[in-house]
């Protein structure tokens, strides 16, 4: 958003008066989610506001692609903090955290130039604001603009999306961009900090306020030692001993010392003459000490307080000599009382009755640079819920000469001096702790008394009494009690000020804060569940009623996405399975994706053929399989495949076949499988399968002659009627053209279980092609059953051969398929690429030519007849 | 980044077919109970997280086909879990009578180091329990395992159970660590004695 067209159409939101200043678009944090959004930076007169905008389309091209969503006024309750988020180091967003009236908003930018004007600007409306404190009524056209006349030309479905989320946070479940989730849209933040930020969200749940006393005190000792004095007159004066002590000391030591090592005995010194002054009616620890050079705090706790006070850490910021030397500045505290951040801040700012701008300066300095690393992210000090700021901040009065306000002073007339003092006409105009309160002063000045009296400094200088030593605060629910000077304390050139505050602590109520944060846990739980993959299935039980031989049948099975996710889903392999299911079944598509709401239709084809039919005659396999339907990070579902295969001839061994002398189909399942696996075979086999009988009988009467037999394919639905008339047995003749007869011989002798020539003589055979004895001799150790088979298909190849004239057949041909199917090779793994490389395969096809060649052109009525 | 838990637990229930492993997993996941009995058939699974002595602990919880015709397949499933959850069904005896076999298929297919609880569960109606509670006790003692009786459907010791799983787990991961550690230990110093002995020989 950065071209003027565009800031166009956002200014056209707003009526004359009303400045666009900046646009940009930016990310809306809402627990899980993060959606786009508008803000610009809005002002009417001296008045600014934090406008968010929704836009239907992204940039925005005409004025009704953009509907305020929400407006915040930039005015004493708008806060507004950046940081990135450092849990990810990756990611360099920046982060606006937006505090108006109670409630947090964070937007995630992208770092650059707008991100950097749009913060800018706000904190330029941040700072006019508070230089001019404009009434309430001066913001009255923030509400005028929230109202719904700007929503008119909203047409109504759009409604869901401008609910409003900013106000309602508690609503952020996700119903709105579900979608978006799901189709990826939305990146779903870490658990861990949605956790911690709704935690944050609803800390009024689990916290109630309890009082806590603070006592803030500060002193410039001028580098006095504490030799003969006690300090109960300051640090004790009250009746009620405070909860908490933070304690102030500037010029703590002048020497050389101190300021070049940052070294000085009056550390332990004061320190201890303060501990032992603190007040008689409690009993305290010290919590936190840190000095640098001659500036000290320390801060005691109450000892019943310690067990609930945490992340106690220090830091230190020198403004002396090069803006970095510790002869002034800053020394701060932070820690956490109970769940409320706390940072005490003790400061010696830029001595010298004219350096207003310079004391202004290091206050800046300081603000800025004070670190608190222990934290994460680390933490500045405006990120405290309270802040005290003490010291000897060295503010003066110019305005009026030393002698007249000594005069109003003696005579008890404070307000005529304190309306110059510097600190007050800088804090009017805005210039310096912006935000702070101060007490109203009640007490004389504090600086310049000769030590060891009461009496102003009456040295050569005659410097003019002043409010040097101040406490000041910052923060919600701190109520001061007292603030006042200590005259009795004599012994430097200033005076010890103190201040008593009751300061409203969060406290967690432990009970409360388990609940709603297992709470948080089980919304959270609840929502990472639904966000699981999530289909159903119209069955888990696919029942194909009757499967015969080859022939293909194909079932649907459909899978509905009726998660909120994307769902990729797989048929996967279960236990030592090779394959995610049975080679008698195919699953088309096997893995795919399904967007919510879509479905896929999955096609499960089941066909038996010469590869798996042997397995289901033997029984070594059924037609049933369990497929596991796996979900990518989700669930399993079981799908069960079953069916009834009608039982052929196709698939069954030549030791079977010659043992049944009735159609296939007239015996019970269970003695096929008998057979196959050789026992109780019959007393008189036949010597050769009827069915290979039968065929080869009708392709002699019928297709001796015929051209191109067993060159010419058959039609599959003739095939297929052959076989139940195989199967069956019936009366009328074998169906088909004699093609059809030869493509089911060469079938039958492709589905038994083994070869007919079996696989262990395999290599014998090939090394053997050479010599046709050594040929007939691998024949002669052929079970019998497969011999004769071998000798009787071999022998009706020769009478074919005979009328080569008619069918134009030759023997080389004929070798060469049928070695083929004498000879068949392992059945390939579905996923079995390398086998036998291409070069290699021709040299054993025409080996195993070679092999049955020797039996079509030489005479074998010897072995026949044996 | 931060890790959204101290510790990530795989739980596993088993069981008969129809004694409320589904049930059981709702009403810990979601809180909720459907009194309509919807066979599970596959493997699915819930998340939750749970605070225990102050440690967040993320239970991945795997409810299992019960049916006979699975219990090959869903053997796979057992790797890597954690901690199992035997389930029988108070008001039936074979589902009592067959958890000697689910915890066979515990011994089987699981790491070593397993942690077991066993759940009868149904007991919400008196007049149809058959599993007196003391002898699925006895049985318990007899294996060394924890017996809890809940009732998925009036929501009774659900909770507790599958805490108590969760803490049992905890406990073996604490109780390993330490042994592990011991053990480092060990090995450092018997190093030293080495060393020691070597100095002497020289």
């Amino acid at each position: 958003m950065s071209t003027p067209e565009q800031l166009a159409i956002v200014q056209s939101k707003f009526t004359t008066g009303e400045t666009v200043v900046i646009a940009m678009e930016a990310k809306l944090c809402q627990g899980w989610l993060k959606s786009t959004r508008l803000i610009a930076v809005v002002n009417k007169g001296s008045t600014s506001a934090l406008v968010v905008l929704i836009t239907s389309r992204n940039p925005p091209q005409v004025y009704s692609d953009l509907t305020i969503e929400k407006i915040l006024p930039i005015d004493q309750d708008f806060q507004c903090n950046i940081g990135t988020d450092e849990e990810q180091q990756d990611v360099t967003d920046v982060f606006l955290n937006v505090t108006c009236r109670k409630t947090r908003t964070i937007f995630e930018m992208r770092p650059g130039i707008a991100a950097t004007n749009l913060v800018s600007a706000i904190f330029q409306a941040i700072d006019v604001y508070q230089k001019n404190k404009n009434p309430t009524t001066d913001f009255l056209w923030i509400q005028k603009l929230t109202g719904s006349v700007r929503s008119l030309d909203i047409s109504g479905d759009q409604e869901e999306t401008i609910s409003d989320p900013i106000v309602d946070l508690e609503s952020q479940d996700i119903n709105i961009s579900r979608r978006n989730i799901a189709t990826g849209k939305t990146p779903i933040a870490p658990r861990e900090s949605v956790v911690r930020y709704q935690m944050a969200c609803k800390e009024d749940d689990y916290t109630y306020t309890k009082n806590f006393r603070l006592f803030i005190g500060t002193w410039n000792v001028n580098g006095q030692p504490p030799i003969g004095i006690t300090l109960q007159k300051w640090l004790s004066c009250d009746e009620e001993p405070p909860d908490i002590y933070a304690i102030g000391f500037q010029e703590l030591d002048l020497s050389k010392e101190a300021f070049l090592f940052n070294d000085t005995p009056r550390e332990e010194e004061w320190r201890h003459i303060v501990s032992r002054s603190l007040h008689p009616d409690a009993n305290y620890e010290q919590i936190a000490l840190v000095r640098l050079v001659g500036m000290m705090l320390i801060v005691f706790t109450q000892t019943a307080h310690l067990p609930h006070i945490k992340n106690v850490c220090v830091d230190t910021v020198g403004t002396g000599i090069m803006g970095k030397m510790g002869n002034k500045g800053g020394v701060a505290v932070s820690c956490t009382i109970h769940n409320t951040s706390v940072c005490f801040i003790n400061a010696h700012l830029a001595a010298h009755s004219e350096e207003y701008e310079r004391r202004n300066q290091d206050f800046a300095d300081i603000c800025a640079r004070l670190h608190f690393s222990t934290y994460a992210p680390s933490k500045g000090f405006k990120d405290h819920d309270q802040i005290y700021w003490l010291g000897d901040l060295n503010y003066r009065i110019t305005e009026m000469d030393a002698f007249r306000a000594k005069q109003f002073l003696a005579g008890g007339n404070l307000l005529p001096v304190l309306k110059l003092d510097q600190l007050e006409q800088q804090r009017k105009l805005g210039k310096v702790f912006q935000g702070f309160h101060e007490a109203d002063i009640t007490f004389k000045p504090t600086y310049k008394y000769d030590p060891g009296t009461d009496n102003w400094d009456s040295s050569e200088k005659g410097r003019a009494p002043a409010w040097c030593d101040r406490v000041l605060w910052k923060g919600e629910a701190i109520n001061s009690i007292a603030y006042r000077s200590h005259p009795e304390l004599k012994i430097s050139d200033h005076k010890p000020v103190s201040s008593i505050f009751d300061s409203q602590v969060r406290v967690i109520d432990v009970a409360k804060y388990r609940k709603i944060h297992e709470d948080l846990m089980k919304k959270l739980d609840k929502l990472e569940n639904e966000f699981l993959p999530q289909v159903t299935v119209d069955t888990t039980e696919v029942i194909f009623e009757t499967l015969r031989f080859d022939e293909p049948c194909s079932k649907e099975l459909i899978v509905a996405n009726t998660g909120q996710v994307p769902v990729e889903f797989e048929f996967i392999k279960k236990l030592d399975d090779a394959s995610y299911c049975k080679d008698w079944l195919s699953i088309t598509p096997y893995t795919d994706f399904i967007e919510p709401g879509q479905k896929c239709d999955i096609k499960l084809e089941v066909r038996v053929d010469k590869r798996s039919a042997w397995k289901l005659n033997s029984g070594a396999d059924q037609l049933y399989d369990i497929l596991v339907l796996h979900l990518v990070n989700g669930k399993d579902i079981f799908i069960t495949v079953t069916g009834t295969y009608e039982r052929s001839c196709f698939g069954c061994s030549m030791e079977a076949l010659i043992h049944i002398p009735v159609p296939i189909r007239e015996v019970p399942a269970g003695r096929i499988m008998e057979l196959e696996n050789s026992k109780n075979l019959s007393q008189d086999p036949y010597s050769v399968p009827k069915e290979i009988w039968l065929l080869v009988d009708r392709l002699y009467r019928h297709g001796i002659k015929t051209p191109g037999l067993f060159e010419t394919q058959g039609l599959h639905s003739e095939v297929l009627a052959i076989r139940d008339w195989l199967d069956v047995g019936s009366q009328d003749a074998m169906p088909g053209s004699v093609h059809s007869v030869a493509e089911a011989l060469l079938l039958l002798l492709d589905s038994t279980p083994e070869p007919l020539i079996p696989y262990n003589l395999h290599s014998q055979c090939l090394s053997a092609t050479a010599s046709y004895l050594q040929c007939k001799q691998i024949v002669m150790q052929l079970p019998e059953i497969r011999r004769t088979v071998f000798l009787y298909i071999c022998a009706f190849l020769q009478e074919l051969l005979n009328h080569t004239q008619d069918n134009g057949l030759d023997a080389k041909t004929l070798a060469s398929l049928f070695g083929s199917f004498f000879l068949r090779d392992l059945p390939r793994a579905r996923d079995d690429r390398i086998h036998r490389s291409r070069t290699i395969q021709p040299t054993f096809d025409r080996k195993k030519a070679a092999f049955v060649y020797h039996f079509l052109i030489n005479d074998q009525s010897d072995f026949i007849g044996r | 980044m931060a890790r959204d838990y101290d510790h990530l637990f795989k739980l596993l229930i088993i069981g008969d077919s129809g004694v409320g492993k589904s049930s059981l997993l709702l009403r810990f996941a979601d809180n909720t109970f459907n009194g309509n009995y919807i066979t599970t058939i596959g493997v699915d699974f819930k998340i939750r997280t749970v605070e225990l002595d102050g440690e967040r602990v993320k239970l991945q919880i795997w409810d299992t086909a019960g049916q006979e015709r699975f219990r090959t397949i869903t053997s796979t499933y057992y790797r890597g879990t954690h901690g199992v959850i035997v389930v029988y069904d108070v008001t039936s005896g074979d589902s009592f009578a067959n958890v000697k076999r689910w915890l066979h298929e515990i011994e089987h297919n699981c790491d070593v180091v397993v942690n077991r609880i066993l759940v009868g569960n149904k007991n919400d109606e008196p007049d149809q329990k058959v599993v007196l509670t003391e002898d699925a006790q006895r049985f318990a003692n007899q294996m060394g395992i924890k017996l809890f009786e809940t009732s998925a459907k009036d929501n009774t010791n659900v909770e507790e159970m599958f805490m108590a799983i969760t803490r049992e787990v905890l406990k073996t991961k604490k109780e390993s660590k330490e042994r592990q550690a011991t053990k480092t230990n060990d090995i450092v110093n018997l190093r030293k004695s080495t060393k020691q002995h070597r100095k002497r020989c020289c």
